[in-house]
C-alpha cells in the first residue's frame, strides 16, 4: 500500500489547518459585513492559492499545496469526499412533500422558475456557442447547452432559507412557496445535471443517453420509494438501539457514501447517490433534530470550508476573469430567474409584488451553483472563464436577492 | 346537481348524520356510535349502503337495527348500487350530510394504503366532516379528551370551534389545542454561521410565534366548562399532532380536511392528514369546514 511520507503528512495537515483556521476568520469577519460564509471561504482560497500568494509568494504557496507527489492525490481525495458530504446535506433538506403540500402555487413556481432559465441558457449556449469559446460540433455543444440551462436554473436552499430567516419569513406562506420551489428545482437540476456528467465521463465506459436517463430515474424511485421506506423503518431502532447519536451519524453517512459509490459504479456521478440518499435519509419524520443538527455542523463546518477554499486554489480569479461572458451570465441569470420564477407566482394565484419577491427569492444561487460549476469545471465540461463567470454569479444573486426582495415585501 | 345549499354551510351544527353500512363484522357498532351522535347532536341519521339490495341483507339490516336499539322510523335507508366511494360521496352531497361516521382500521398493509381503502379515500375528498372510528364497539363509546390541530389555516378556527360544539355535547372534559412546529430547515440556515445564543433565541422566536398564534385562535372560542389547553409540538405537520394524540392516549383527534385534492403522490411523499391517515392514533374526525 502507497504511504503519504513523513513529510507528506505533515504538508497535508498544515495546509488542511490553514485552510479551516483561515477560512473561519474570514467567515466571522464576513458574518459582521452581513456577507455570506462562502464569500469569505472562496476569498480564501484566492488568497491561498495561484491568484495572490502564488504571485506573492510561490514558494510558500507550492509548498502548502504542492503539485506532485502524494499530497495533491490526498488533498484531492479529501476535496471529493467534501463534495459528496455538501449534496448529502442538501439533500436532507429537500422535502418534496413540501411541493405538494403547497399545491399550484408551489408547482407552478417550482416549474416555471426551471423551464425559462434553462431554456434560456440553453438556447444562448446553442446559438451562440462562440461566445463561451466552445466547438461548433453538435455533441459537446449539446452537453455545453444542457449544462448551462441547468446552471442557471438551480437555487441555493441554504442560502435562500438563510434569507427568508433573516427577514422572518421563513415560515410565512411565501417563505414556504419559495423554499418548496427551491427544492423542486434543485431535484430536477441535480438530475439533469448528473446525466450531462455522466455522459460528459470520458474514463468510464459509455452507457447510451437513454439508458443512463433510464438509470438515473430508476435509481432515484427506487431511493425515493422503497429506499426512503426502508430508512424511514429502520431509523428509530438507530436512533433508539445504538450508540446515540454516534449510531446514526454513522449509518447515515455510510449510507451517503454507500449511495454514491453505487451512483459512481453505475456511470453516474457519486453527487447524484449522496443527493438522493440525502432526500431519503432527511425526509424521515423519525429523523431526530439533534442529528440533523449533528449532520449539518459537521458538514457545513467541516467539508464545506475545505471545498470552497480549493476552488480558489484550483483557478486564478484574475487571470480568468472575462468581463463579456461574467455580464452575459449575470443578465441570464436575473432574467431567466426572476421572470420564470415572478411568472409562476402570479400564474399560482400570488399578488403582483409577492411574486416579484418570490422571483428575486429564487434568484439567490449561491453555494448550490459554485459546486456545480466546480464539478462541471473538474469535468471538462466548461472552461475557467466560464467558471469564474458562474462564482461570480452566484455570489452577486446571494448578496442582491434579500435587499430586493425587500422592497417588495415591504 | 344543485351544490348551492353546501357551499358556505358552516361545519357545526351536525343536523344530518350519514352511517356507511358494510355488514362487517363491527357493522352493528358502528351504527350503534352513529345512533349516539345523532341522538347528542339531535341530527337526522342517514344509513347508506352501496350494493345490491336483497331479502337478506334487509333481514341482516333489520336484526342489526333492533339490537342496537333504533327503530326504522328513526332513521332513513338509501340502498344504492356504484362504486362505493364516488357513491357514498355523491349520497353524501345530495342528502346535505354534516357529518359521516365511517370505521377504519388503525393500519392498512401497505399495497392498500397506496391504492387506498374506502374510508380513506372518501377521507380524502369528503366535502362534508367525517368520522373515522378505529375501534367502535357495541356499547356507545365515552369521549373524555380531545386533540385538536391549531396550525395557521384559515380551517382551523372552524375545526376549533366543531370541536368545541362536539364536546360539549358529548361532556369532553379536557380538549388540548396542538400546533406543530416543523423545525427541519433550522439546521441548514444555522449550521454555518451562527453562535449558540443566536441559535437559542432564533427557536424561541419561532416557539413564541406559535404560542402566539394559538392565544389568537382561542380568543375567539368560546370554551366554557372545558378544560382546555394549549401545546406545542415539535415535528412535521400531521405526524406530529398525530404520534401526541397516540402517546397521551386521546379519545378523538380533531383535524382539518385537506387543503389540496389529495393522490398517490401525497401518500409517497407523505403530508398533514396523510401521515395520520397512515396510522390512526385513534378515532379521527375530519372536519370539512367548507371555506
Amino acid at each position: 500500500m502507497v504511504k503519504l511520507a513523513h513529510s507528506e503528512l505533515i504538508v497535508l495537515l498544515l495546509s488542511i489547518s490553514t485552510m479551516l483556521i483561515v477560512s473561519r476568520i474570514f467567515a466571522e469577519l464576513g458574518k459582521r459585513l452581513k456577507l455570506p460564509i462562502v464569500m469569505g471561504e472562496l476569498i480564501v482560497g484566492i488568497i491561498l492559492g495561484p491568484t495572490i500568494l502564488g504571485l506573492i509568494s510561490p514558494d510558500v504557496f507550492g509548498f502548502l499545496f504542492p503539485r506532485t507527489g502524494n499530497v495533491p492525490i490526498a488533498l484531492d481525495g479529501i476535496f471529493s469526499l467534501s463534495v459528496i458530504m455538501l449534496l448529502f446535506v442538501a439533500g436532507m433538506e429537500v422535502q418534496l412533500s413540501l411541493v405538494l403540500k403547497q399545491g399550484k402555487v408551489a408547482i407552478y413556481t417550482s416549474v416555471f422558475s426551471m423551464v425559462i432559465p434553462f431554456f434560456t441558457g440553453f438556447a444562448v449556449a446553442w446559438f451562440f456557442p462562440e461566445i463561451f469559446s466552445i466547438s461548433n460540433e453538435q455533441g459537446p455543444k449539446l452537453l455545453f447547452a444542457l449544462f448551462f440551462g441547468t446552471a442557471l436554473s438551480i437555487s441555493a436552499l441554504p442560502v435562500i432559507a438563510r434569507i427568508l430567516m433573516d427577514m422572518n419569513l421563513f415560515k410565512t406562506n411565501i417563505g414556504m412557496v419559495i423554499i418548496a420551489s427551491a427544492m423542486f428545482n434543485d431535484l430536477i437540476g441535480w438530475l439533469i445535471f448528473s446525466l450531462v456528467l455522466s455522459l460528459t465521463n470520458t474514463q468510464a465506459e459509455h452507457l447510451s443517453l437513454w439508458y443512463t436517463v433510464a438509470y438515473i430515474l430508476g435509481f432515484g424511485l427506487f431511493m425515493l420509494t422503497i429506499g426512503k421506506k426502508i430508512i424511514d423503518k429502520t431509523l428509530p431502532w438507530m436512533q433508539t438501539k445504538l450508540s446515540w447519536p454516534g449510531g446514526v451519524l454513522s449509518i447515515s453517512l455510510g449510507i451517503c457514501l454507500l449511495s454514491a459509490a453505487f451512483t459512481e459504479a453505475i456511470n453516474i456521478h457519486a453527487i447524484l447517490g449522496a443527493f438522493i440518499a440525502g432526500i431519503a435519509f432527511g425526509d424521515s419524520v423519525h429523523l431526530r433534530e439533534q442529528a440533523r443538527e449533528i449532520i449539518h455542523q459537521f458538514v457545513t463546518n467541516f467539508f464545506a470550508p475545505l471545498f470552497f477554499v480549493s476552488i480558489g486554489l484550483k483557478v486564478n480569479f484574475i487571470e480568468n476573469f472575462n468581463p463579456l461572458i461574467v455580464a452575459i451570465v449575470l443578465v441570464l441569470a436575473f432574467v431567466g430567474k426572476v421572470l420564470g420564477a415572478t411568472l409562476g407566482a402570479r400564474l399560482g394565484g400570488m399578488t403582483r409584488n409577492h411574486s416579484l419577491a418570490v422571483g428575486f427569492g429564487m434568484n439567490a444561487r449561491g453555494a448550490m451553483e459554485i459546486i456545480l460549476g466546480t464539478l462541471a469545471l473538474n469535468a471538462g465540461l466548461i472552461s475557467k472563464p466560464i467558471f469564474v463567470a458562474l462564482v461570480i454569479m452566484a455570489l452577486i444573486t446571494s448578496l442582491t436577492s434579500g435587499p430586493i426582495m425587500k422592497r417588495f415585501i415591504d | 346537481m344543485d351544490l348551492s345549499k353546501l357551499k358556505k354551510r358552516p361545519s357545526y351544527p351536525f343536523e344530518t348524520i350519514a352511517v356507511a353500512v358494510s355488514f362487517s363484522s363491527r357493522c352493528q357498532s358502528i351504527i350503534v356510535q352513529a345512533k349516539k351522535f345523532s341522538d347528542a347532536c339531535g341530527a337526522s341519521l342517514l344509513l347508506l349502503h352501496i350494493g345490491d339490495k336483497t331479502q337478506e341483507k334487509e333481514q341482516a339490516l333489520d336484526e342489526i337495527l333492533d339490537k342496537s336499539g333504533i327503530n326504522s322510523s328513526q332513521c332513513r335507508l338509501i340502498w344504492m348500487e356504484g362504486e362505493p366511494v364516488e357513491t357514498i360521496l355523491k349520497l353524501c352531497k345530495l342528502n346535505i350530510v354534516d357529518l359521516l361516521i365511517l370505521g377504519a382500521l388503525e393500519k392498512e398493509n401497505l399495497l392498500k394504503f397506496y391504492i387506498g381503502s374506502i374510508a380513506r379515500n372518501i377521507s380524502r375528498k369528503a366535502k362534508c366532516s367525517v368520522l373515522l372510528l378505529t375501534n367502535p364497539t357495541s356499547t356507545p363509546l365515552k369521549f373524555k379528551k380531545f386533540v385538536v390541530n391549531g396550525v395557521s389555516n384559515p380551517k382551523t378556527i372552524h375545526t376549533i370551534n366543531t370541536s368545541f360544539y362536539l364536546a360539549k355535547l358529548l361532556n369532553v372534559k379536557e380538549i388540548t389545542i396542538v400546533n406543530e412546529l416543523d423545525t427541519s430547515g433550522l439546521a441548514m440556515t444555522m449550521a454555518a454561521d451562527s453562535t449558540a445564543p443566536e441559535t437559542k433565541e432564533i427557536k424561541k422566536n419561532l416557539i413564541d410565534d406559535s404560542e402566539e398564534m394559538l392565544k389568537t385562535l382561542m380568543e375567539n372560542c368560546d370554551f366554557s366548562n372545558i378544560n382546555v389547553n394549549n401545546k406545542i409540538v415539535k415535528g412535521k405537520q400531521g405526524y406530529a399532532i398525530s404520534k401526541y394524540a397516540k402517546d397521551k392516549k386521546a379519545d378523538l383527534l380533531v383535524v382539518n380536511s385537506p387543503d389540496t385534492n389529495l393522490n398517490l403522490f401525497d401518500r409517497i411523499f407523505a403530508h398533514d392528514i396523510e401521515y395520520v391517515l397512515a396510522d390512526l392514533p385513534c378515532n379521527v374526525l375530519i372536519v370539512h369546514s367548507r371555506v
